[in-house]
C-alpha cells in the first residue's frame, strides 16, 4: 500500500513538474533544459529554511521558495528572450550545468554530493503532516490546485495570448501585444510551478541530492510532456504517471544494475526521437 | 611564473575549443539547426579511438577511423533525422528536441558499454613532458592539440573560401532559396556540411581525452562553451569564433588563480550575459 500511495505522491509532484515544463516547451514553444534546476533551487530553498536552527513552518518556506523560483527564471529568461530562441537554448544549458555545479561544490549551502539529509516532514497550521497518507492529501490539494490554475490561465485571455505567440510572434506583436513581457510572465508561473513542486519533493523524500535535479532530471520532464502530450492539461497529467511507472517495469526485464540507469535514460532519449518522427502531439496533447 | 603556465594551458584548451566551435558554426550557419547531438559525436570519436588503441591498434589509425566513424554518424543524423523532419515540416522545437534525444541516446550507449568511469588512453608517449621556456610545462598530448587544432582552422578557412565546395555552403548557407533557385539542392549541401563538421570535431574529440580521459557526460560542457564562442564571436564568422574559443579559454584558465576550477562554468556563462546583454550580434558580427 505504502507503495502506491508513494508512486501516486512522486507522480502528482512531477504533474506539478509536468505543468511547468509544458507552459514553457508546449504554450510558448521555448525550448528549456533548465526546468529540473528551478525544480533544485526550491527544494534546496524549503529543505534550507525546515532545517535551520529556529525551522520555518511549511508554508511560509514553500511561499519563499516559489517567489525565488520565479525571481530566478525571470533573470534568466529575460536576457536570453530578448535575442532570439536560440540564446534561450545556451541560456538553459547554462542553468542547468551551473546550478548542478552548485549543489555539488556549495557543501556549505547545499551538503555537496552527499545531499541534505533528515529534512522534517511538512506541518500544516502547527500539525506535522508525517503519515504516507496525510503526505499523499498534501500532494494532492497541491497537484489539484496547479492542475486547476492550469485550467483557467489557458482559459483566461493571457493563455490566449500565449497559444497565439506561438502559431505566430510577429502577428502578435503587429496587434500591439507586449510579446516580450507575455513570454517572461510564461517564464515566471513556470518558475513558481517548479518550486513548490521543490518543495513538496523535498519534504516527501526528507533527503535530496544533486543527482535529482541535474541535465537527466531536465531531460526526464521533457519526455514526460513530450511522451504525454504538449499543450493540454491531459498531457502533463499522462505524462509524469506513464513515465514514472517505466523504470518498475525495466526491473522485470533482467538488466545489470551497473548499467540500469544508462538505459533508462537511453530510453527516454529514445522516446523522444520516436515522438518527434511519428507523433509529435503526444498521446493526448496537440500538434508541437 | 603560474599564470604563464596558464595562458599556455588555455592556449590548448582554447585551440580545441575552437575546432569546436568552428565545426558547430559550420552546421549552425549553414542549416539553422541547433545541432546539439554534436557533443555525442565528438564524445563518440573519442571512445572510438580509445577503443581501438585499446585493441592495440596504432594511435594514428585509430584517430583516422574515429574521424571517418564520425563523419558517417553526422551524416546520417542529418539524412535520416533532420532532413526526414523538415520533410514533415516540423517546427524548429520539434527538431532541437529530437537532437537532445540524440544526444541522450548517444550519451548512454557510450555510458551502457563503456561505463561512465573516466577512462584514460593507454598511450604512454601522451604524458611525456617537454619544458619549454625554462618553466612551462606541456605534455606532448597537449602539443599535439595545438598544432591539430591550428592546421584543422586554417584548413577549414581555406576550405570554406577557396574551394568549389565551400563556395556552395557558403551561398546555402547566406540563402537557401536563393541557392534552390540556382539548383544547388540545399538538403544535400546540408547533409555535406554535417558530416565535414562531425569529422573536424573528432578531432579535438580525440586529443583533448589523450591528456584529460574521457567521460561518457563530458561533451556537453565542450560543445556549451563553443556555442557561447560562437555566438560572442558573431554567428557566421569562423575566425570569430575560434579566436573568442581561446579568449574564453584563457579568461577560464586565469581564473583558477583566484577561484577553485569547479566553477569555470560560472565564468564562461557569465561572458555569454555580459555578450547578450551589450553585443548580442557577436564581436565579428557577418551582418
Amino acid at each position: 500500500m505504502d507503495f502506491w500511495f508513494s508512486y501516486i505522491t512522486l507522480a502528482e509532484i512531477y504533474v506539478l513538474l509536468g505543468l511547468s515544463t509544458n507552459l514553457l516547451v508546449g504554450i510558448v514553444g521555448i525550448f528549456s533544459v533548465s526546468q529540473a534546476a528551478v525544480f533544485g533551487v526550491g527544494a534546496y530553498i524549503v529543505a534550507h529554511f525546515l532545517l535551520a536552527a529556529e525551522p520555518m513552518s511549511f508554508l511560509p518556506a514553500l511561499g519563499i521558495a516559489a517567489v525565488c523560483c520565479v525571481l530566478l527564471n525571470v533573470l534568466v529568461t529575460l536576457p536570453a528572450l530578448r535575442v532570439s530562441g536560440d540564446y534561450f537554448v545556451v541560456t538553459s544549458f547554462g542553468i542547468q550545468l551551473l546550478a548542478t555545479a552548485v549543489f555539488t561544490n556549495w557543501t556549505a549551502g547545499t551538503g555537496g554530493a552527499n545531499g541534505l539529509p533528515g529534512i522534517p516532514p511538512p506541518d500544516l497550521f502547527n500539525h506535522p503532516l508525517e503519515s504516507t497518507g496525510e503526505l499523499t492529501l498534501l500532494c494532492t490539494a497541491g497537484a489539484a490546485l496547479g492542475c486547476l490554475a492550469f485550467y483557467l490561465i489557458m482559459r483566461a485571455p493571457f493563455g490566449r495570448l500565449l497559444r497565439a505567440i506561438r502559431e505566430d510572434e510577429s502577428a502578435v506583436a503587429a496587434a500591439g501585444k507586449n510579446v516580450l513581457r507575455a513570454k517572461v510572465s510564461a517564464a515566471a508561473l513556470a518558475g513558481a510551478f517548479a518550486g513548490v513542486a521543490g518543495g513538496l519533493y523535498a519534504t516527501f523524500l526528507s533527503f535530496i541530492d544533486p543527482s535529482s535535479f541535474d541535465l537527466d532530471a531536465s531531460i526526464l520532464l521533457l519526455t514526460m510532456v513530450v511522451v504525454g502530450g504538449a499543450r493540454t492539461l491531459a498531457g502533463s497529467i499522462i505524462g509524469p504517471f506513464l513515465l514514472l511507472a517505466l523504470p518498475q517495469v525495466l526491473t522485470l526485464l533482467d538488466i545489470p544494475t551497473t548499467i540500469a540507469a544508462s538505459m533508462r535514460q537511453l530510453l527516454y532519449g529514445l522516446l523522444l526521437i520516436l515522438f518527434m518522427m511519428f507523433r509529435p502531439q503526444g498521446l493526448a496533447g496537440e500538434k508541437l | 611564473m603560474l599564470w604563464l603556465q596558464l595562458l599556455v594551458n588555455g592556449l590548448e584548451t582554447g585551440c580545441a575549443l575552437g575546432v569546436v566551435a568552428i565545426s558547430f558554426s559550420l552546421i549552425y550557419a549553414t542549416t539553422k539547426i541547433f545541432h546539439v547531438a554534436h557533443a555525442g559525436i565528438y564524445t563518440m570519436g573519442g571512445y572510438l579511438a580509445w577503443w581501438l588503441v585499446t585493441l592495440g591498434v596504432p594511435f594514428l589509425v585509430a584517430l583516422l577511423f574515429a574521424v571517418a566513424a564520425c563523419t558517417a554518424g553526422g551524416a546520417l543524423i542529418q539524412s535520416q533525422l533532420y532532413a526526414r523532419l523538415e520533410r514533415r515540416g516540423a517546427t524548429h522545437l520539434v527538431i532541437l528536441i529530437a537532437s537532445l534525444g540524440t544526444l541522450a541516446v548517444m550519451q548512454n550507449i557510450i555510458a551502457a558499454v563503456f561505463t561512465p568511469n573516466i577512462l584514460q588512453f593507454p598511450i604512454p608517449w601522451a604524458s611525456n613532458v617537454v619544458v619549454l621556456g625554462g618553466s612551462v610545462r606541456l605534455t606532448w598530448a597537449q602539443l599535439l592539440t595545438i598544432a591539430v587544432s591550428l592546421a584543422a582552422y586554417f584548413a577549414v578557412m581555406w576550405f570554406a573560401h577557396y574551394t568549389i565546395l565551400g563556395k556552395r555552403i557558403r551561398a546555402v548557407a547566406s540563402n537557401p532559396f536563393l541557392a534552390q533557385i540556382t539548383r544547388l539542392r540545399p538538403q544535400s549541401v546540408y547533409v555535406i556540411v554535417v558530416a565535414i563538421a562531425s569529422a573536424i570535431v573528432a578531432l579535438p574529440g580525440v586529443l583533448v581525452p589523450l591528456d584529460l580521459g574521457l567521460q561518457p557526460y563530458g561533451g556537453i560542457t565542450p560543445l556549451l562553451t563553443a556555442t557561447i564562442a560562437m555566438i560572442a564571436g558573431g554567428v557566421g564568422s569562423l575566425t570569430g569564433a575560434f579566436v573568442l574559443s581561446i579568449a574564453i579559454a584563457e579568461l577560464q584558465n586565469l581564473s583558477l588563480l583566484v577561484m577553485p576550477g569547479e566553477w569555470s562554468i560560472g565564468i564562461t556563462f557569465f561572458i555569454f550575459v555580459i555578450f547578450m546583454l551589450f553585443r548580442p550580434t557577436g564581436l565579428f558580427a557577418a551582418r
